[in-house]
């Protein structure tokens, strides 16, 4: 690691200050700005006035501002703020005990004097071979489990990937010497101690990155939510995102809805710039996350593979 | 074996470890697996998978029968994952190259953390994100060169919609694994070919060009087995799962996500799903074995 410091300095590696590298520059600041476009034009539409937006469509730099699409949103806060609840739950629940249960059994498969993990590492390969598919996993989940509805649909199947135990498991191989272990065993130490206290506080940016990536996960599942979820008050941030695209295109989709009746609707279901002012609110977090997040990745997403 | 059964006594909180893991993947994973079983049978709801009658091939028959939505769905999906991962590759690795060799480390560090946002964001969201810029009234692009083109009725648009989407959302992030290779190039390589009087492109072209190739290689054939699987968000957000457009949108996933919504049909997507996991398996186990052919030490088993 210390040897990707100097190379970063190495005069070699990189042409100096040419004209070639500023043209470069120029080149890569454009992608940069277009990346970055959608994500600012969802901030300046939620401040957009409705009106504006009505007459003249979206606008990267409109003229006229109004703090109305968020009141709208903040209006129908009740839903908001228990579906906030429910994401902030199933992503804080299912990250913590899936990097819990999957650096045990990577720990486990990891050992070199256990003979079962032979065994264990295939049964961890063969669902990344073969699946049984949605609709499968559908009717098991609901007609045999009874978990229709239920918020432990949204935590366990996403809460072990057979990618990210190899993950923490090639971390572990390769970052976490053996000594220190059989050293802590023999000062007495028993497994589950050599486990809590040396392996896991090492394991650290292994766990960051992979628990990034999953409270990521966690954090946009629509799908899942969609398929099992019906009560309000499970509705995760997610799933409140697709039921506005739902109710707006039924809306717009029936244009014999009186007019009266869409004036009486507009207070509750949000158009443009209501919408705009909720996609923040459901992002916002992730993108004030991430930037602390971001060191990890390089150094703790190496993947090797499962066999031994 | 009883020494088998010795050294797992032995270690028995080894057991312990693997055992939480194990039950989530039993439930979660095996047994849907053997729900396949349904393709065989002509489901019943209240009789559940096991119950129903069999009914030997002849979902298959139904799906080979129906040609049109198989075929649609299966070409899509085929299709969609090629164009995705051949132009996916290129950028991703033109990305990386160009973050690499730029000398302002400072600048070059603050694009690739922007870069790499958008993949954080859900395609629930990203769907209003694309209805801002291509709606009918509303759109940017409709407003900006005075057209009226109905993109969400005119299925002819999709292919290049979604591809554009695609490459917003995961270019920056896909960049970041080859950027790791890159960084582990020695510099002695790149002082030694300076001193030889190589110039910035030679470089790129005879040395970072190939210490690349073997993680190209390994990545390209590991996604392989995925041929079958989309990103269904895509294709089922972003098209607003909208009828008129399923000629060009709808994906294999996307087909049994509206099947299961719509509560029909499950013979005949019970087939496809069958189909579906079968290909991919010998999918995987030809890509992996190719992996072992070139890169024994990339190979996944």
């Amino acid at each position: 690691m210390a040897k990707k410091g100097n190379q970063d300095m190495a005069p070699s590696r990189r042409e100096k200050k040419t004209f070639g590298q500023y043209v470069l520059a120029l080149i890569l600041l454009t992608i940069t700005i277009i990346t970055a476009a959608p994500i600012y034009l969802v901030f300046v539409s939620a401040f957009t006035d409705e009106m504006y937006i009505v007459k003249n469509g979206f606008k990267f730099f409109p003229k006229a501002f109004s703090f109305n699409g968020m009141h709208a949103v903040l209006r129908y806060g009740k839903q908001l703020g228990t579906s906030y609840g429910v994401t902030i739950f199933i992503t804080l629940v299912g990250t913590v005990f899936g990097l819990l249960i999957m650096s045990m059994f990577a720990y486990a498969i990891s050992r070199k004097d256990f003979r079962l993990s032979k065994f264990l590492s295939i049964f961890l390969l063969i669902p990344m071979l073969f699946n049984g598919g949605q609709l499968s996993g559908y009717i098991v989940f609901t007609n045999y489990y009874h978990l229709k509805d239920s918020l432990l649909l949204l935590i366990l199947p996403l809460c072990v990937s057979t990618m990210n135990v190899i993950i923490l498991r090639t971390y572990i191989v390769n970052s976490i010497p053996d000594e220190l272990m059989e050293a802590a065993k023999i000062d007495g130490a028993d497994e589950f101690r050599t486990f809590f206290q040396i392996t896991l506080p090492l394991l650290k940016p292994s766990l960051a990155a992979v628990g990034f990536m999953m409270a990521t996960a966690y954090w946009n599942d629509w799908q899942n939510a969609l398929l099992y979820i019906d009560s309000n008050n499970k509705k995760p941030l997610q799933l409140l995102l697709v039921k506005i695209q739902k109710s707006i295109s039924f809306l717009l989709s029936n244009s014999n809805v009186p007019a009266s009746a869409r004036a009486a609707l507009g207070g509750t279901i949000p158009q443009y710039s209501s919408t705009m002012a909720t996609v923040i609110i459901v992002i916002g977090p992730i993108m004030i996350a991430y930037p602390f997040f971001q060191k990890y990745f390089v150094k703790g997403l190496t993947v090797g593979s499962v066999k031994g | 074996m009883k020494d088998f059964w010795k050294n797992t006594i032995k270690h028995w909180p080894y057991v312990v470890f693997a055992l939480p893991v194990f039950l989530v993947l039993f439930f979660i994973m095996y047994v849907p697996m053997a729900g396949l079983v349904m393709a065989f049978k002509t489901f019943d709801y209240s009789k559940g998978i096991w119950g129903s009658p069999w009914c030997g091939l002849d979902n298959f028959k139904f799906l080979l029968a129906s040609k049109s939505t198989f075929i649609t769905i299966t070409r899509n999906t085929v299709l969609y994952y090629i164009v995705f991962t051949s132009i996916g590759t290129f950028l991703n690795v033109v990305l990386a190259i160009a973050i690499d060799q730029l000398f302002f480390r400072k600048m070059a560090k603050v694009m690739q953390t922007i870069m790499i946002v958008p993949v954080f964001i859900s395609y629930a969201a990203v769907q209003f994100i694309v209805y801002a810029f291509i709606s009918t009234d509303t759109g940017i692009l409709n407003n900006t060169f005075g057209m009226s083109t109905r993109f969400y009725s005119t299925a002819s648009l999709w292919p290049y919609i979604l591809t554009i989407a695609k490459i917003w959302k995961d270019t920056g992030y896909g960049s970041v694994l080859y950027m790791s290779v890159l960084a582990g190039i020695d510099s002695e390589l790149y002082e030694a070919a300076e001193i030889d009087g190589a110039g910035r492109w030679k470089r790129i072209l005879h040395i970072t060009l190939p210490s690349m190739v073997p993680m190209i290689t390994v990545m390209l054939l590991l996604s392989v087995g995925n041929v079958m699987r989309s990103d269904t968000g895509l294709f089922y957000q972003i098209t607003r799962d909208s009828g008129i457009l399923y000629s060009t949108t709808q994906v294999i996933d996307s087909y049994v996500l509206h099947a299961i919504f719509q509560n029909s049909n499950f013979g005949f997507t019970a087939a496809t799903s069958f189909f579906q996991s079968v290909v991919g398996l010998l999918l995987m186990l030809f890509a992996n074995w190719l992996v072992r052919k070139i890169h024994p030490e990339n190979a996944l088993f």
